[in-house]
């Protein structure tokens, strides 16, 4: 005799029993995709062929912990010293204009801290045009004219720039 | 295995801070290398972007609040500072990235720092075809072995975003190498 499922009854059934088991949220989503992925995978092969110089990991601690102590580790030409100072001033616009949107018009949770950290991590990467961009983008008028930045902490930020050695010995 | 909230201390505190981190490099040099390798694919690139990387963690953990794990943090370190370099080398030659990353991936065969074989190259010139979120979550996926929730941490992607993303990487992949043998 055939067996007929009951779909409804069989799904019933493992509504009811209390397994204990749990799975992530949405594991099945997108399941299929996955298992996809492994049967053309498999085909592929399991190395990228790069490689290293011979010896190239050995040293590696001494060369960055050597590079952290010297500070003058590369020779900025004037054209590059004005592009950092410009740098520096387009950061400071962004920070004020960052800032004055912080305190008026959002409930983000972003700390003045968080953004000094974030433009001291990413502003050496920006580019002159993504830069420029940028500062086409800022509305002057959405500035706040009451946020200011102390003299103290722009010649704190600029001693504590690695760039003003440079400025100060030329 | 490092205890990560310790490691993070003894970064933050000046007089444990050198010891601190060369034990930090010792741990990340080779896994951020060969991620950082296979989205610039040249060793001198890898070796200056690998540099860099290291001195903005040096730099920026005394402002790291460990909101996320250590090595997220640096592994989106390296991934920025990676797609930074890409960008500028292709702004500077008038390239968009993706015929940039063809350029790079068609001078492997005369690279002494790469020692695949006619399929592994094969594979390269597919993935430097994909868009550029796909590289990289076909590369930390494929080649890293690394789980969605950790590439989740790293890209700020969700789990199933990165699920659809190496699906389809793999998708373009496979006809990629189809259409070449056909």
């Amino acid at each position: 005799m055939k067996r007929v499922i009951n779909h409804s009854k069989d799904l019933k059934l493992t509504k009811d029993i209390k397994t204990g088991f749990t799975i992530p949220e949405n594991y099945f989503m997108g399941i299929e995709d996955e298992l996809f992925s492994r049967l053309i995978v498999e085909k592929l092969p399991k190395h990228d062929g790069f490689k290293t110089p011979k010896g190239y990991f050995e040293n590696f601690e001494n060369v960055i912990i050597e590079r952290t102590k010297n500070k003058k580790e590369k020779l900025i030409h004037f054209k590059r010293k004005k592009i950092k100072l410009i740098s520096v001033a387009a950061s400071i616009v962004l920070l004020l204009f960052f800032g004055s949107n912080f305190i008026y018009n959002t409930n983000t949770e972003l700390s003045s801290e968080e953004i000094i950290s974030w433009l001291d991590m990413n502003a050496n990467s920006l580019s002159n045009d993504e830069i420029a961009f940028a500062l086409t983008e800022v509305n002057t008028n959405d500035i706040n004219p009451y946020l200011t930045i102390k003299n103290e902490d722009i010649i704190e930020s600029l001693l504590n720039s690695n760039e003003v050695d440079y400025l100060i010995e030329e | 295995m490092i205890d990560e909230i310790a490691l993070v201390k003894e970064l933050q505190n000046i007089q444990t801070k050198e010891r601190a981190f060369r034990i930090l490099i010792k741990v990340y040099k080779e896994r951020l290398y060969w991620h950082i390798r296979k989205i610039v694919i040249s060793h001198n690139d890898a070796d200056d972007v690998l540099q860099n990387t290291f001195i903005k963690v040096f730099k920026g953990i005394d402002n790291f609040k460990q909101d996320s794990k250590l090595y997220s943090w640096m592994y989106r370190i390296a991934t920025n500072e990676s797609i930074t370099f890409i960008n500028k080398r292709a702004r500077e030659r008038n390239i968009d990235i993706t015929e940039m990353k063809q350029e790079l991936v068609s001078n492997l065969q005369s690279d002494d720092c790469f020692s695949g074989n006619y399929i592994e190259l094969t594979l390269q010139n597919a993935v430097a075809t994909l868009p550029e979120k796909q590289q990289l979550v076909f590369n930390m996926k494929y080649f890293d072995h690394m789980k969605y929730q950790e590439i989740s941490e790293i890209l700020g992607t969700t789990v199933g975003g990165l699920k659809a993303s190496y699906f389809q990487a793999v998708k373009k992949i496979e006809n990629y190498i189809k259409k070449k043998h056909n």
